[in-house]
């Protein structure tokens, strides 16, 4: 249950519910997944669901900040929504950059600014 | 200070990282910290099981219980025979890297603990300690 990579729709966006404690190999697919769904689905947008998550590490965080660019590349927007406090506080701690990424409080909240910008 | 053995997990491959993140947030729940404390925690096993698991391919984790008078905390020792660390303050140095990652692996791990602890010997392996106190 905790690997599953869920993949949704909505119009022209990509929702992504990440697995909540994934192994690496998971984490690794998850891009590759992304990437080609939204080739398939032309989507315009990408929301990575992290909500679940309660542990990232720099591998987990950097494979996510890997994907927003190549999503970038290919002419998406990455939005990233739900992250726990204490996932807040330990990405910070770690020394971790988000960069310029779009992060929002909740599915909700990132389908509202998607709507806005495309 | 008091220590008491809690578990020993070994670490050789992918899954076994998983495990150990389960196990320490379980360990250190059962300790007594708090949540944004065991994020630490676990955050931290997780950079230094994945290190062993990229570099020494092997190694084992012993999980300790700690007390010192009142105040009570958690003991990770992480150890391989892995190549082994030619440059300790080099790689504690945020943003040094030899393998394909951010370098943020050990000076992340240290500033989520209160202490950290490596010894290393060229050929031989290497030995990480982290403690957090509650």
């Amino acid at each position: 249950m905790d690997e599953q990579i869920a993949l949704l729709n909505i119009k022209d966006i990509l929702v992504v519910i990440v697995p909540s404690d994934p192994h690496d190999e998971t984490i690794t697919m998850l891009q590759e997944d992304v990437l080609e769904a939204l080739q398939k689905n032309a989507s315009n947008g990408v929301i990575l669901d992290i909500s679940t998550v309660e542990i990232m590490d720099s591998f987990f965080a950097r494979t996510l900040m890997e994907t927003s660019m190549m999503i970038k590349l290919m002419g998406g927007v990455t939005v990233i929504a739900g992250m726990q406090p204490s996932v807040a506080i330990t990405t910070i701690e770690l020394g971790l950059n988000f960069g310029d990424i779009v992060t929002v409080l909740d599915v909700d909240s990132s389908l509202e600014y998607l709507k806005d910008l495309l | 200070m008091n220590s008491e053995l809690l578990e020993m997990m070994p670490i050789k491959s992918d899954g076994d990282i998983v495990r150990i993140r389960r196990r320490t947030r379980d360990l250190s729940k059962a300790q007594g910290f708090k949540l944004a404390d065991v994020t630490r925690v676990v955050t931290a096993a997780s950079e230094l099981a994945r290190n062993i698991y990229h570099y020494a391919q092997e190694g084992t984790v012993h999980c300790y219980a700690l007390t010192e008078g009142r105040r009570k905390g958690i003991k990770l020792v992480f150890e391989d025979k892995g190549p082994g660390i030619e440059d300790i303050e080099l790689v504690m140095e945020e943003g040094y890297s030899t393998g394909n990652s951010m370098g943020l692996g050990l000076p992340g791990a240290k500033r989520l603990v209160d202490k950290i602890t490596i010894e290393s010997e060229m050929g031989n392996g290497t030995k990480v300690e982290i403690i957090k106190w509650m």
